[in-house]
């Protein structure tokens, strides 16, 4: 209150009274120009910068055929066959990791949540994938898969569920289940440790009060574990999506995007037409729309959170 | 309605030993507390009967079948948890109604049930709001309404009033008492206050490191303590306690002063004399069995607090009914009422007391 009316001038101060709309439009903002600065050159600028050029013509091998193309670049991608493959293959590459990562996951945090011996070592362990580079456990991932050297393809040809021990990343129908595999052990870690920390926020005493009302343990599953777990698991679901949906290294080390672009997903289509055929132009085109469906996604499955969400 | 019989009950964590041999009969309808110091083992006691911890030896038995084993959606009791765990996730008509939704009750019926609690504990124009926009008052009567829902055999209470301010905890004190007159059902009750167990119990359990101290009714333990712990813990103030050696036909404090104690037994084994703060009369200086000095003088309205000291003895205090005009460093006359005199051996049994009750 006091600091408001500014009916106090000490001795020596002439400073006339700010006028209403420096003090509200502009001070504010001067005092959040550090952080505001920092957000628009690390993060604005290229975005800017890089959807701009999805409206040029901006490839490496034709250098003097640069310049404003409109729309172009958008029409082509239209037109383009490999696009929608690979538009197709992000849907199945971002499900099926994630479904896999975030089921595994839960169940790996109910189990540590639990109380048995070499709890501490467990924790540790399940947490190990995650510190991983992942170039390398692409690599590992892709020689298991290899017949000659890794064990796998043996091991389902002996379950049954491949006719001879072929490598599946060089079978455009099952190809994509290799880096899914690998993305999925890398994963499971993430999901596991923020679950298990959400899960350990519910106070026991709900379980308590819930057996007391005869809830047997499935029912106290879906009707306090759950919904405790809702506002972690949308948020951590919506990050998982949008990074694995980025994350084109597993399959770019393991696949290159084949055979027959079977495995290509959005962002290693981005990353082949930018750095492999040099046409940046396309590349951003690509870029855009990626970042559209993911946008679309992220405000879908933040509104789902706000209607869930209740504690 | 149950009868809870509990036979020799041991709990156990690990090696070590926290309850042993606790034997207690509660009758249908009783309302049972179980009282006694932080870390006494009441509310391990109050859990193990709900089946919420394991029992690790001896018996439970409601209605004369064994519960040891029963998990507690078996037992037919409800809880009322000191944090009132309430579903934060709900609101205080699902609250309220979560067992029989779990039950799968018709959806009518549900409704139906929980407003006629929520009328009984004046919660109707709350059954929309969530936990965490109710006042702690409200929230702890969604938990008791939670709890008669159920309609259960028997009531547990852990220390329910702890988190309430001191008018609010009144207020729910008598509401708890009505509650019990109205449904007739076995409960109990664990508080740490003695006021609460004075105030509602049929029976109270004193409970110290594991073990029973003493189970009576109130003014049972308040005129007969069995021990030196109940005798302090019950009865506020704290009583006081003043060594003393045995002599002929009473007992001597020591200061020299003779008390004279002729019909109770065996008085050698006296090593201490206890007497409440409301038992020792003040009368003008000289005149007293012995003279003492008032150091601090607390006046309540109703009642006069005075902590006095006495030479050769120590600290006293003394509680006066209504507004005595004495003063710090005041002179006084201070004379015990024998019939209220409490003796206790040197391992703190009580030796017997010279009560007169009406003769």
């Amino acid at each position: 209150m006091i600091a408001n009316t500014h009916t106090s001038v000490t001795s020596g101060e002439t400073r006339a009274r700010r006028s209403f709309y420096w003090r509200y439009m502009v001070e504010p903002y001067f005092y959040l120009s550090p952080a505001l600065i920092l957000i628009g050159v690390v993060m604005l600028v290229p975005l800017i910068v890089g959807i701009s050029y999805s409206f040029q013509s901006i490839a490496l091998l034709k250098p003097f055929d640069t310049g404003w193309v409109g729309l172009e670049n958008y029409a082509a991608l239209w037109d383009d066959r490999k696009f929608w493959l690979a538009l197709e293959n992000t849907f199945r590459w971002t499900i099926g990791s994630l479904s896999l990562q975030f089921l595994l996951g839960l169940g790996l945090a109910l189990l540590l949540n639990t109380q048995f011996r070499g709890k501490r070592l467990f924790q540790a362990l399940v947490f190990l994938p995650w510190a991983v580079p992942t170039f390398l456990s692409a690599l590992t991932w892709a020689w298991l898969f290899n017949p000659v050297i890794g064990p796998l393809p043996h091991w389902l040809h002996d379950l049954g569920l491949l006719s001879e021990p072929y490598n599946i990343l060089g079978d455009p129908d099952l190809a994509i289940w290799g880096p899914i595999t690998a993305n999925v052990w890398f994963g499971v870690p993430f999901f596991a440790i923020t679950l298990l920390a959400a899960l350990q926020s519910i106070p026991s005493e709900l379980y308590e009060a819930a057996e007391m009302d005869g809830a047997s343990a499935w029912q106290c599953f879906t009707k306090i574990t759950l919904p405790f777990l809702a506002p972690m698991i949308a948020i951590t679901v919506m990050l998982r999506t949008i990074w694995i949906a980025n994350f084109a290294d597993m399959i770019y080390v393991m696949t290159g995007g084949g055979p027959a672009n079977s495995t290509q997903i959005l962002s290693s289509y981005i990353f082949t037409t930018a750095f492999r055929k040099l046409d940046f132009g396309y590349a951003s085109a690509i870029a855009v729309a990626l970042l559209g469906l993911l946008l679309i996604y992220a405000v879908i499955l933040l509104f789902v959170r706000q209607k869930l969400v209740k504690v | 309605m149950a009868r809870m019989e509990i036979k020799n009950l041991m709990k156990r964590y690990g090696q070590t030993e926290v309850m042993r041999d606790i034997n207690l009969d509660i009758k249908d309808g009783e309302f049972i507390v179980l009282v006694g110091p932080s870390g006494c083992g009441k509310s391990t006691l109050l859990r193990m009967i709900a089946g919420l911890e394991p029992i690790s030896g001896g018996e439970f038995l409601i209605d004369g079948l064994r519960m040891n084993d029963m998990r507690p959606r078996d037992r037919d009791i409800a809880m009322v948890f000191q944090s009132y765990a309430l579903y934060p996730h709900m609101d205080v008509e699902r609250n309220m109604g979560f067992s029989m939704e779990i039950r799968g009750d018709d959806k009518i019926k549900r409704k139906q049930r929980v407003l006629e609690a929520a009328k009984v504990l004046g919660l109707e124009n709350l059954l929309s709001r969530y936990p965490k926009e109710l006042s702690g008052g409200q929230r702890q009567r969604v938990a008791m309404g939670r709890a008669i829902i159920r309609d259960p055999r028997a009531f547990l209470f852990d220390e329910p009033l702890s988190n309430l301010d001191a008018s609010l905890r009144v207020e729910m004190r008598l509401e708890i008492a009505r509650l019990h007159k109205r449904l007739g059902a076995t409960m109990v009750y664990v508080t740490h206050d003695q006021v609460e167990a004075l105030t509602l119990a049929d029976r109270i359990v004193v409970l110290e490191g594991g073990n029973i101290q003493q189970v009576g009714s109130p003014l049972e333990l308040y005129e007969r303590p069995a021990n030196r712990f109940v005798a302090q813990f019950i009865g506020s103030p704290t009583m006081n306690i003043i060594p003393v050696s045995p002599a002929k036909n009473g007992v001597t404090l020591a200061n020299g002063t003779k008390i004279s104690l002729s019909d109770m037994l065996d008085l050698n084994a006296a090593a201490e004399l206890g007497i409440r703060p409301e038992h020792i009369d003040v009368l003008p200086y000289g005149t007293g069995d012995f003279d003492a000095e008032s150091e601090v003088v607390e006046h309540l309205g109703s009642d006069t607090n005075l902590f006095v000291r006495v030479d050769g003895i120590g600290p006293l205090m003394v509680r006066v009914h209504g507004n005595v005009p004495n003063q710090p460093g005041d002179k006084i006359g201070l004379r015990f009422q024998l019939h209220n005199t409490h003796i206790f051996s040197a391992d703190g049994q009580s030796l017997g007391q010279r009560i007169t009750l009406a003769a």
